[in-house]
């Protein structure tokens, strides 16, 4: 299990150090003078003043220089200040990141809470009418993009019915948001519990299972249930990210106060040290979540366990 | 006798078109993606008004005989409007997915062809932009070309690109360890020969489907950059550019936010039942 663990945490690891090395070259791509990008909304800004900033972004130097810079200064926890307001950019995002991760954690909640029990019954019932019912709720669940599901709940729960704040960040606020990307998922676990509960019913085990003549509730929860639901695990790693990667949309439409609203304003303002910021941070937090899941999977798959 | 039944015949072709059109998902997902095909190539013909003059209808009209669904801010024809965004849409769908399948598969097939560093490296690498995710990589490519439907598009299909390359690498695995392949090595085929009259006809079936899943997702993550307005810019009139726009007149005109969005939701509706179709005709096991 070590093993397995250590080959996670290495691959983690590599993600990370790449990403350090794709954000100091991700400068380089823009078309153009950055600085001169960057400072063109600003009105006022002297030539000078723009020579400063590409001395201190060090940007006058070779691009592996630079890049050691950027490592030095990150080891420091400095993630360079902001073009606008020169706040600490590190500031900014450890202000954001944790509304983000509630509304992700809220939503991977909403998202198993209702997808695995759908799943489940659907898998129970297989080939009946409620099974395609449940799996044609599902598709369509599928099918519909988060950023309209956020519209239309909007729409209804808060401006038809006045039942729900429109935006905001207070605990109340976090309903629609979380509802709007825990549903969207929700029918992704649905389909994925279906099929692993349907590939679990038909193996020996849980037939040898029947067979002793255990009671059917026993079988389905000590055996199927527990064999089911492990790609059900891996997968929320995955969901995970989709999830960090939805809130970006998702916090734009309910103006809840995340890193995806500021990753969304600083491209349109081309605040290119809190994108930098944004990209290392997302990768962390998404390569640290991957390694809990896959330790969780170890944990709970005896196979691997031992491995 | 085994390896004659399993080169595919006429009658093999036949047999998954006739599973194709008797699956639900099939029907139903063919039929709106040929429905949305008509559209985009119609759009002119089928279009009761210029989608982007200004004032062919009083602002916001509901949706009425007139108008079949409205109008917009500016007295736009929603109809109009949203038969000319079926082209953007089938567009975007295509050329997204277009460049994640073919770097993807270039990339998948080399890997298990080559093995060694280069299959290494390839799928290492792959790896870590996998876990980088695909909004990520599409926000950043969005972040350093700037904002434009053009720019979206690119983002979209880069960054489907470890995905299908993953895809096509376990695919391509199992096809290099089949007796068909060793055989044809040891009769002296070169690597094109390999890669190319083998390997390539051997994966596509399920590449087909992955595109075809793929198409919704590029839609929609393209949808999702304009609706962001990180993507098609006025007066477009992609769908998801739309839906952003409507937000401000959500109140006075709720068609304004409904009618695009289903649009949008229809389509990907479409491809995913298409896709689901496809594998369970295309795939023996899934069969049931």
């Amino acid at each position: 299990m070590l093993r397995f663990i250590g080959t996670r945490i290495a691959m983690g690891a590599l993600t990370i150090w790449v990403t350090t090395v794709l954000v100091t070259l991700l400068i380089h791509a823009v078309p153009g003078d950055p600085v001169q990008i960057m400072y063109a909304q600003s009105q006022g800004t002297t030539p000078e003043q723009i020579e400063q900033v590409r001395r201190s972004l060090g940007l006058d130097r070779s691009i592996p220089v630079q890049y050691l810079m950027y490592v030095e200064r990150l080891l420091q926890g400095d993630l360079g200040n902001t073009i606008r307001g020169g706040q600490p950019v590190l500031e900014v995002i450890l202000q954001r990141l944790p509304n983000t991760l509630v509304l992700a954690v809220a939503a991977m909640f909403i998202a198993i809470v209702i997808g695995v029990p759908i799943g489940f019954l659907a898998a129970y019932r297989e080939g009946t009418i409620v099974d395609i019912g449940l799996m044609v709720l599902a598709i369509a669940g599928i099918s519909m993009p988060h950023f309209w599901l956020g519209l239309m709940l909007l729409f209804f729960f808060a401006l038809e019915l006045g039942w729900l704040p429109v935006s905001g960040n207070d605990p109340m606020n976090l309903i629609l948001p979380a509802l709007t990307l825990g549903l969207s998922n929700a029918a992704i676990f649905a389909r994925l519990t279906r099929s692993s509960m349907i590939d679990v019913m038909s193996q020996d085990f849980v037939q040898t299972a029947f067979a002793k003549g255990l009671p059917k509730a026993m079988v389905l929860r000590r055996h199927v249930l527990r064999a089911g639901l492990l790609p059900v695990v891996t997968m929320m790693g995955l969901q995970f990210a989709f999830m960090m990667g939805g809130a970006i949309v998702v916090e734009n439409i309910f103006s809840w106060n995340g890193v995806g609203r500021m990753a969304v304003e600083a491209i349109f303002q081309r605040d290119y040290p809190i994108i930098q910021g944004f990209i290392l941070t997302f990768s962390v937090v998404v390569v640290v979540v991957a390694i809990a899941v896959d330790a969780l999977y170890a944990v709970l798959d005896p196979r691997i366990r031992r491995a | 006798m085994r390896i004659l039944s399993d080169v595919p015949t006429r009658s093999a072709a036949h047999g998954f078109w006739l599973r194709l059109l008797r699956s639900p998902n099939g029907i139903v997902g063919l039929s709106i993606v040929l429905g949305l095909v008509v559209c985009a190539i119609f759009a002119e013909t089928l279009a009761p008004h210029n989608p982007s003059k200004m004032g062919t209808g009083g602002r916001f009209l509901p949706p009425g005989r007139d108008f079949l669904l409205g109008t917009d801010e500016f007295g736009r024809d929603m109809l109009s409007r949203i038969l000319h965004g079926s082209r953007i849409t089938l567009l975007v769908g295509a050329v997204a997915v277009g460049i994640s399948l073919t770097t993807g598969m270039l990339i998948g097939m080399v890997a298990a062809f080559q093995r060694g560093w280069v299959e290494a490296v390839l799928m290492r690498g792959t790896d870590v932009l996998f876990s980088f995710t695909e909004t990520l990589i599409a926000l950043s490519f969005v972040a350093v070309l700037g904002p434009s439907l053009q720019n979206a598009v690119i983002a979209v299909g880069v960054a489907g690109i470890p995905f299908y390359a993953r895809t096509c690498y376990s695919a391509a695995l199992v096809e290099t360890s089949k007796p068909y392949f060793e055989a044809s090595i040891a009769a002296g085929a070169g690597p094109s020969r390999l890669v190319f009259i083998h390997l390539l006809p051997n994966v596509l079936p399920t590449m087909i489907v992955v595109a075809t899943l793929g198409v919704s997702t590029a839609i929609l993550a393209a949808a999702g950059l304009s609706f962001l307005g990180l993507g098609a810019q006025p007066p477009t009139s992609e769908w998801g550019y739309m839906l952003a726009g409507s937000r401000d007149y959500i109140n006075r005109a709720p068609w304004l936010m409904t009618i695009p969005g289903l649009a949008i939701a229809i389509t990907i509706l479409g491809f995913n039942l298409l896709g689901d179709g496809l594998r369970t005709s295309l795939d023996p096991v899934e069969r049931r």
